[in-house]
C-alpha cells in the first residue's frame, strides 16, 4: 500500500469514527456551582417555563395556567416551551452545560437529582419555607439531596402512585379469591406459582422485567439496600437471595412470558390481550386498558399495590426545578408554586391521569370517590389517592441506585434467573459492582 | 536575480491568461471555496473527534469536569470483561453480516434485473425494509421470533421442536436474530447499488460470451463478477461500518441490557449504556469509543490491502 493510499483510508475512517466517537462525546466540562440570584419583590419580566411533551394534548390547560398567572401578574410573562420525552434529558444536559437552562423546568426524579447536585437549582426551601406545607407529606422531602442539608431543590408537581391490577376471571380460575389481592412480595410470589401451575402456559402472572422490580422488592421484603452511613450497598442478604431464586423457580414453571425478562413494554398488549393475570402498577394504564380492550376492562380489579414489610409506597412526583441563576427569581418562583398550587393540580388531574402533589389539592372530593366500586378507572384513583396520603420515601428508589448500577444488578439476575449462575453468586456479584460504580460516581 | 525571476514570472503568467483566457489568482484562492466545507468538517467532525480523544485521558462524568488520567480508561477496558464480550460480538457481527451483504445484494440485483413485467413490484418490495422505521421493524421481528411468535408456533405446530426456540432470550441466537434484521434490512439498500453497477456492464461482453457456448452461471462468475467488482469492494467497506456500529437491531430485539445479562452488547450498545443517562461516565465512554474507531479503522485497512492485492 502506497503512503497516500494509506493516508487517505485513515482520514476516511477517521471521518466514519467521528460519527461514532461523538455519540460518546457528551459533555466535555463540568458545571461550577452557579451564584443564586436576588429575590427584588417585584413579580416582572420574561421567564421561560420548559415542560415535558404536554402538546398539543394538554396544550389548552398549561395555556390557561399561563395566561391566568399573566393576568395576575402583568409585569410578568411566560414563555412556554415543550420538548419531547425522546431526547428531554440529553437536551437538558446540553443546556446545563451551556448555562442555558429555562427559568422552570420540568424535572424528573434522576434530572432533578443531577442538576440540584450539580448546583444548578436554586434551593426553594431557603426562598420560601412556609410553602413546605402546601404539599403532601413526602413529595416536599423528596426534592432534598443527600450532603446538602435541609435544601429542597424543586417544587413538586404532579405524582403516579403505585398500585395493583389484575384480571379477575384469570384469578378465579387459578382458584385465587379476587377479594385477596396479595399484599406482600411473597405472597404475590405464592400466587404466581398457583397461577402457572394452573395456566398450562396460555396466560402468564407477571411480567420478570427486574430493572423495574428492583430494588423495590427488595425494599418491601425488608433487605437494605444501603449502610447507614449510604455509602455502600449492603443488598447481599438471605432475603435477597430468596427473592432471586422464586424469581428463577417461576421463570422456569413458566410464570412470566420469556421475553419480560428483558422487555417490558408490552404489558398493556400481553394484558389487553388476556395473557396476563397481573396488569400495570399505575393508573394511567387502567384508562389505556379502558380504551384499548373493553372487555378486558370490565374484568379488571384494582387493588393497593404490594407494600410488604414497608406498609406504604414510595412518591415519585415530576417536580419544577427553578434555574439558580435566574434573573427573574420571583416570577420564576412565584409561577413555579401557580403551577403547583391546588387548583391547578386539580384541573390537571381532570385531563390526565396524574394526582396532585399539593395536599389541597389532594384532598379534593374527586379523589374519595370510588363510584359504585365497579368501575376500574373510578376505583384506582381513590385507591391511588389513598396511597399517596401514607407515601413515604423510605420505598423510593434511593438516589445511589442510579441508572447504571440498575443496570449492573439487573445483568446478574437476568443471569441467575436464567440458571445460568446461582442466585447466590448473582447478589454477591451484583453487590460488588453496584459498590464499584457508587465509589466511581462519589467522586466529586 | 530575484527581480529578474519575478518578471519573468509575471510575464509568463500574462501570456497564459492571454492564451487560455483564465485569470490567475492569488494562492489562498482555492482555499476560500473550500473554506464552508473545511468549517463544517472542523466544526462538526474533527473538533468532536478530537474532544473525544481528550475526554478518553480523563474521568469526565456528566455535568462534572474530569481530571487527566492518563491511560487509565484504555487499561480499565483490556480488564474489563464487558468490553471483550462486546468486542467479540461486533467482530462476529462483521464477519457474518459482511459476507451476506456483499454476496446476497448482488444475487438479488441479477434477479430483479431483468425487465419483465411487474418487476418494478419486486424491486420496490425488497427495497421497503430499508425505509421501514426501526420501530416497525421491531414489532415485526419481535412478533416473529419471541417465544409464542410466528416462527415458534409453526416450529411447535409441526413438531420440529418441544421447547421454543430462545430466538432473543438467549445471548447467541439474539446475536443471530438480530444479523438476521440487520441482513434483510441491508438487503434491498445494496441491491440498489448493484443494480446500477450491473447497469454498466455491456450487454455485448454476454453476447459474446453466449455466442461461445457459455452458461449463466459461468457468464455471472466470469463476466458479471469482474464487472461489479470495485462495486462489490464498496459494499464490502460500508456494511462492515455499519456492522461494527450496530445498535439498533440488539436495541429493539434484546431490550435495554442488550440480552440477558447483557451477553449480546456490541461496542456501540456497551458505549451507549456507559456514556449516557446521568451517571454516565463520559471519560471511559470515550476511551471505548476511540477503541472501536481504531478497530474500524484497522478493518477498512485490512479491507483496502485484500482488494489491492487482488488488483496486483
Amino acid at each position: 500500500m502506497t503512503r497516500s493510499n494509506a493516508t487517505r483510508t485513515a482520514v476516511a475512517t477517521l471521518v466514519a469514527g467521528t460519527f461514532l466517537s461523538v455519540s460518546a462525546c457528551g459533555v466535555s466540562g463540568g458545571a461550577a456551582d452557579v451564584r443564586q440570584g436576588e429575590k427584588t419583590g417585584e413579580v416582572a419580566g420574561e421567564i421561560t417555563f420548559r415542560t415535558l411533551q404536554l402538546k398539543p394534548k394538554f396544550t389548552a390547560y398549561v395555556q390557561g395556567v399561563i395566561d391566568a398567572f399573566e393576568k395576575k401578574y402583568p409585569g410578568a410573562k411566560v414563555r412556554w416551551e415543550d420538548v419531547p420525552g425522546d431526547g428531554y434529558n440529553e437536551k437538558l444536559v446540553a443546556d446545563a452545560q451551556a448555562g442555558a437552562l429555562p427559568d422552570v423546568v420540568n424535572l424528573s426524579t434522576d434530572s432533578f437529582q443531577l442538576l440540584g447536585d450539580r448546583g444548578l437549582l436554586a434551593d426553594v426551601a431557603g426562598l420560601d419555607p412556609q410553602v413546605a406545607g402546601e404539599y403532601v407529606p413526602g413529595a416536599w422531602e423528596q426534592f432534598k439531596l443527600p450532603g446538602k442539608g435541609d435544601g429542597v431543590y424543586a417544587y413538586p408537581w404532579y405524582v403516579t402512585p403505585e398500585i395493583l391490577t389484575y384480571n379477575k376471571e384469570l384469578f378465579e380460575k387459578s382458584g385465587l379469591d379476587p377479594a385477596q389481592p396479595p399484599t406482600s412480595v411473597e405472597q404475590f410470589f405464592d400466587y404466581a406459582d398457583k397461577i402457572a401451575a394452573v395456566s398450562g402456559g396460555r396466560y402468564s402472572a407477571f411480567m420478570a422485567d427486574p430493572k423495574g422490580r428492583l430494588p423495590g422488592d427488595w425494599q418491601k421484603m425488608g433487605v437494605p439496600i444501603l449502610n447507614e452511613a449510604q455509602d455502600r450497598f449492603v443488598f447481599d442478604t438471605p432475603k435477597a437471595v430468596e427473592w432471586v431464586q422464586r424469581m428463577k423457580d417461576l421463570y422456569a414453571k413458566g410464570a412470566m412470558p420469556k421475553e419480560s425478562l428483558l422487555k417490558s413494554d408490552d404489558i398493556n398488549q400481553l394484558y389487553g390481550g388476556g395473557k396476563l393475570v397481573f396488569g400495570p402498577g399505575s393508573p394511567g394504564f387502567v384508562k389505556d386498558i379502558k380504551q384499548n380492550a373493553p372487555q378486558i376492562y370490565a374484568g379488571t380489579q384494582v387493588a393497593g399495590a404490594v407494600t410488604g414489610k414497608l406498609g406504604h409506597i414510595g412518591i415519585y412526583a415530576q417536580s419544577l426545578g427553578i434555574k439558580k441563576d435566574t434573573k427573574h427569581l420571583d416570577a420564576a418562583t412565584e409561577f413555579a408554586k401557580w403551577v403547583t398550587n391546588g387548583p391547578n393540580q386539580v384541573e390537571f388531574s381532570k385531563n390526565a391521569t396524574i394526582y396532585p402533589s399539593n395536599a389541597r389539592g389532594l384532598a379534593d372530593p374527586r379523589f374519595a370517590d370510588r363510584g359504585d366500586g365497579k368501575d376500574a378507572e373510578t376505583v384506582a384513583r381513590a385507591v391511588g389517592a389513598e396511597q399517596l396520603a401514607s407515601a413515604a420515601l423510605d420505598a423510593n428508589t434511593p438516589v445511589q441506585w442510579t441508572n447504571q448500577v440498575g443496570d449492573a444488578v439487573v445483568r446478574e439476575m437476568q443471569k441467575a434467573i436464567q440458571g445460568e449462575q446461582d442466585p447466590q453468586t448473582a447478589v454477591r456479584k451484583a453487590q460488588e459492582e453496584a459498590n464499584q460504580l457508587l465509589a466511581k460516581s462519589a467522586r466529586k | 536575480m530575484t527581480a529578474d525571476a519575478g518578471r519573468h514570472r509575471r510575464k509568463a503568467l500574462a501570456a497564459m491568461e492571454a492564451e487560455t483566457g483564465l485569470v490567475h489568482r492569488r494562492w489562498w484562492t482555492p482555499y476560500l471555496f473550500l473554506a464552508p466545507g473545511l468549517v463544517m468538517v472542523a466544526l462538526f467532525s474533527l473538533w468532536p473527534f478530537v474532544n473525544t480523544v481528550i475526554l478518553s485521558l480523563t474521568d469526565a462524568q456528566i455535568l462534572r469536569g474530569g481530571t487527566f488520567v492518563g491511560l487509565d480508561n484504555y487499561t480499565r477496558a483490556f480488564a474489563d470483561p464487558d468490553f471483550w464480550t462486546a468486542t467479540g460480538n461486533s467482530v462476529l457481527y462483521l464477519v457474518v453480516v459482511v459476507p451476506c451483504l456483499v454476496l446476497l445484494p448482488l444475487a438479488l440485483a441479477v434477479l430483479v434485473q431483468a425487465e419483465i413485467p411487474g418487476i418494478g413490484f419486486f424491486r420496490s418490495a425488497f427495497y421497503t425494509p430499508v425505509i421501514a422505521s426501526a420501530v416497525v421493524v421491531g414489532l415485526i421481528w419481535q412478533w416473529v421470533l419471541r417465544s409464542d411468535g410466528l416462527v415458534n408456533t409453526v416450529f411447535r405446530k409441526l413438531s420440529i421442536v418441544s421447547e421454543p426456540v430462545p430466538f432473543l432470550t438467549d445471548s447467541t441466537m439474539l446475536l443471530v436474530s438480530a444479523m438476521i434484521v440487520t441482513v434483510w434490512k441491508g438487503l434491498g439498500y445494496y441491491m440498489v447499488f448493484y443494480l446500477a453497477a450491473l447497469g454498466n456492464v455491456s450487454p455485448s461482453l454476454h453476447e459474446a460470451a453466449a455466442l461461445d457456448g457459455a452458461g449463466p452461471v459461468r457468464r455471472f462468475f466470469s463476466i458479471t463478477v469482474p464487472q461489479v467488482k470495485p462495486m462489490m469492494l464498496l459494499v464490502g467497506t460500508l456494511s462492515a461500518i455499519s456492522a461494527l456500529r450496530v445498535f439498533t437491531e440488539i436495541y429493539i430485539l434484546g431490550g435495554e441490557s442488550g440480552g440477558p445479562g447483557g451477553g449480546a452488547r456490541t461496542l456501540p450498545f456497551l458505549i451507549r449504556q456507559v456514556g449516557l443517562g446521568f451517571s454516565g461516565e463520559t471519560g471511559y465512554a470515550s476511551a471505548l469509543s476511540i477503541l472501536l474507531f481504531l478497530l474500524t479503522l484497522v478493518f477498512s485497512l485490512l479491507g483496502r490491502r485484500l482488494s489491492k492485492g487482488d488488483e496486483s
